[in-house]
């Protein structure tokens, strides 16, 4: 009876020595052809529409399309409609759709997919986290045939084809979503599909064979991990661990910068960083102390001390990257004197005491603002908060901030490509105070509204920019914000890997990158 | 005996009640929002609204906990809100690299820690005891972040021995679980050291001397036996901060375990993670001590006939 046991055990304990010695091997012999990929988090959904990170969506990027898509000229492009056009009201627009698209499941892409995909956004029970800018305009969409689909908006939106290239205007399979799996397995037409999602430690994904533009170009597979600590991200890169770091830490940017093994790359981001000034709140109700702390600030000296050189001082609240950006304005020297002057003439001779409000990742932000301030009597008692806690502060409506002392916020918005509305109305608009919105500092000026929505609603490009020329000088002059930087993409690779490339912001976009 | 373990084996699901409330309250308690970080800063008032219906937090905090619970005891803890993973399987993903590690960890603290431990005792003022008690002390206090950090950059970085990061094979433990393995190592061998001495000046040990008993025997069956109780104390009291300092260590090395599935459900303030992963951990904490409280028991009869 021994014996009958024995054997098969034996046989048993083979096949496994011999599984975990195929295991320990393998990834050495299918290395050359995957990229790696590190990223500082972790992906929050595999549902593009479900999730409103950079990080998310580079990590998705790979196997997801929308109807429109962007180049690495930032211009944008068709990709799963081949033509659009819009009535002269710019409030319904048609689209053509790709003929012969399939999802990663087999389910085909067509008319009936795309008014599925934009319904879960409407349906408000849905509850997906990036529905709500849709749902601001978008009145409609439906199936006018088998490969043609209308788009019904409710107002003028001068964002509205760039949105269509982002994330909740992804194309999911409609078969994955109706089964509810779409937040955990990734089906999308992209030239990459999803192979495996720990979510504990990696992504992987590999070649879709099928895909409707051809052979993918990048490598054979695509694997992500992520950290948060900025050594570690480092020390991965210089032990080739992995191919490309993004965004790689400031702190490590020269050293990266100065090994001929690697490659950094920096562009024009599109976080803007600020102070949000409570202009609720006395004495920073006067524009004329909000403009003194403006001059106070010493916008060169963040740069160097807080991101090593690696950002571009704000004179604009666009980024350089926004269509509209107008490079002219200087609105603001570092002048410690006219800013005493402007404290005086308010009635602060001596200065005032405030508070504002920061995540620890950028208090190093408010002590160098603290010590810049002070020469001019204004004493800054920085209050340092973990992210959660800081969003509930900094989301509080004026009876909230005034209850907790809360006269300043320092935080960086993000909309950099797709439009100044996108800048301009969530931060500025009187109606989108918090905690409707991220008017963190409740500024309201109807002629600001004004302009914000005549842009909304010219449809020409250029005069619509000359609009935000005169909402940049407003912003300026009225001073709700110390604008700061403008922060730079900056991603490290090793120095054989070519074709990727970044879209302002820092979305990473991998898929035709190939190592040599 | 049997009415002692009776006895702790029923503390257990009280434990784990009163824990879980604890838990389900103070991440509420928090400020912080899921269903604001999920919708993202842009998201407009009714969109954090449709959030928070959808995951269920609007409900009150009694329904919330009672469908918890409910779901506890079958073995259902929810998805995740992070993941949309069910977080069963997330930590039954993740557990067994934790207890991988915790164990690795444990078998070298106690290896090394017990044997320096002892020869400190033996040598006791001589260089061996001073050298033994200084590597303790620096153990003790060493940071085992800032360990974990120059550990990496020494070994797979510049000699690129070791994998700097994840868990692909036998390979990756080597760091992780000495960098975890440092401080509960210095902890037992700075008991085991006292513990030893106080033992052998006991006079069953003289009495051992006295009838010419080897000195190796004397340390290793006489007085090590005795000395162990509070060795074993601590180890199982200790449990709870190596679970601790596996936060900290899985988080460094990418590893694949509950500690950094925690950090991150923190950061998003997930929930249904941070009350499973807790659960399961306070479990493990529980098991920890009465598995050492039952080894007490078993090497000290005076415990036993209490």
């Amino acid at each position: 009876m021994n014996i009958f046991h024995r054997n098969p055990s034996k046989a048993r304990r083979l096949a496994l020595a011999a599984a975990v010695a195929g295991s320990l091997m393998m990834p050495a012999a299918v290395m050359a052809a995957t990229l790696n990929v590190m990223q500082s988090e972790a992906p929050r959904s595999m549902d593009p529409g479900d999730q409103t990170a950079t990080f998310t969506a580079a990590l998705l990027d790979p196997m997801y399309e929308g109807l429109i898509k962007r180049d690495p000229d930032l211009s944008l492009k068709p990709a799963l409609a081949t033509e659009w056009s819009s009535d002269p009201s710019g409030l319904v627009w048609t689209f053509k759709l790709r003929e012969g698209v399939k999802f990663h499941d087999g389910t085909p892409f067509n008319a009936d997919a795309v008014v599925k995909n934009f319904n879960r956004h409407l349906d408000t029970k849905r509850g997906l986290a990036a529905s709500g800018r849709l749902r601001t305009f978008l009145e409609s969409v439906i199936a006018v045939d088998p490969m043609t689909v209308e788009f019904k908006l409710k107002t003028q939106y001068p964002a509205f084809l760039a949105l269509l290239s982002t994330g909740p205007c992804l194309m999911v399979s409609p078969a994955a979503e109706a089964a509810g799996t779409i937040g955990s397995q990734a089906v999308g037409t992209g030239p990459y599909k999803l192979a495996e999602y720990k979510s504990g430690e990696y992504v992987l994904q590999v070649k879709n064979t099928d895909w409707w533009g051809g052979a993918p170009k990048g490598e054979d597979e695509i694997k992500w991990t992520w950290t948060a600590e900025p050594s570690v991200m480092n020390m991965a890169l210089q032990s080739g661990e992995v191919d490309v770091v993004n965004p790689f830490p400031s702190a490590f940017a020269a050293q990266a910068g100065a090994n001929p093994e690697m490659k950094l790359s920096k562009t024009d981001g599109s976080a803007v960083f600020w102070v949000s000034l409570n202009t609720k709140m006395k004495p920073l109700d006067d524009v004329r102390v909000r403009q003194a702390l403006n001059y106070a600030t010493d916008r060169e000296g963040i740069v160097k001390a807080f991101t090593q050189g690696f950002a571009t001082p704000a004179n604009s609240p666009l980024a350089p990257v926004t269509p509209g950006y107008d490079k002219s304005l200087a609105p603001y020297s570092n002048d410690v004197e006219k800013a005493k002057t402007l404290l005086a003439e308010a009635g602060y001779p001596d200065g005032f005491e405030m508070s504002t409000i920061v995540q620890e990742q950028e208090a190093r932000i408010g002590e160098l603002l603290q010590a810049m301030w002070a020469k001019v009597g204004v004493k800054l008692d920085v209050r340092r908060m973990e992210s959660g806690v800081w969003s509930k502060a900094a989301f509080q409506d004026p009876a909230g901030k005034e209850a907790d002392g809360t006269a300043s916020a320092i935080a960086s918005w993000s909309s950099g490509v797709n439009g100044a509305d996108l800048q301009f109305r969530p931060l500025y608009y009187s109606a989108s105070a918090s905690p409707t919105g991220a008017n963190l500092g409740f500024f309201s000026d109807e002629k600001l509204d004004g302009l914000i929505d005549k842009a909304a609603s010219t449809l020409d490009e250029t005069a619509r920019n000359a609009i935000y020329v005169e909402a940049q000088k407003l912003v300026n002059e009225e001073a709700p914000h110390v604008l700061l930087f403008t922060k730079q993409d900056l991603y490290a690779a090793s120095a054989n890997v070519s074709g990727a490339w970044v879209i302002p912001g820092g979305l990473i976009v991998v898929k035709d990158a190939t190592k040599e | 005996m049997k009415a002692y373990i009776a006895k702790k084996l029923l503390a257990l699901p009280l434990i784990l009640i009163g824990v879980s409330l604890i838990v389900f309250v103070a991440i509420r308690a928090l400020p912080g929002d899921p269903a604001r970080l999920m919708a993202g800063p842009e998201a407009t008032q009714e969109a954090v609204d449709a959030m928070t219906g959808r995951l269920g937090l609007d409900r009150s905090l009694p329904e919330q906990y009672a469908s918890f619970a409910h779901g506890a005891i079958r073995g259902d803890l929810g998805i995740s809100i992070k993941s949309k993973l069910p977080v069963v399987d997330e930590i039954a993903e993740r557990l067994p690299f934790t207890i991988g590690l915790a164990i690795t960890a444990y078998i070298l603290a106690i290896g090394i820690g017990v044997p320096a431990g002892m020869i400190a005792a033996i040598h006791r003022h001589g260089w061996p005891d001073q050298a033994v008690m200084i590597l303790a002390s620096a153990g003790a206090s060493v940071a085992n972040f800032w360990l974990a950090l120059m550990a990496m950059n020494t070994f797979s970085v510049k000699l690129g021995w070791l994998p700097l990061l994840g868990a692909s094979s036998w390979k990756s433990f080597i760091l992780p679980s000495i960098t975890l393995a440092v401080l509960p190592m210095a902890v037992i061998a700075r008991m085991t050291r006292s513990s030893m001495i106080e033992v052998m000046s006991q006079d069953y040990i003289r009495t051992a001397y006295a009838k010419g008993v080897a000195p190796r025997s004397i340390y290793w069956s006489h007085a090590l036996r005795n000395a162990l109780i509070p060795i074993i104390t601590i180890v199982g009291l200790n449990f709870g901060s190596l679970i601790g300092g596996a936060v900290v260590t899985e988080s460094v090395f990418n590893w694949p375990g509950i500690g950094r599935l925690l950090v991150d459900a923190v950061r998003y303030r997930d929930y249904p993670v941070i009350q499973g992963v807790t659960l399961v951990a306070v479990t493990g904490v529980v098991m920890m001590n009465f598995l050492a409280e039952m080894l007490i028991a078993l090497l000290n009869p005076k415990i036993r006939l209490d």
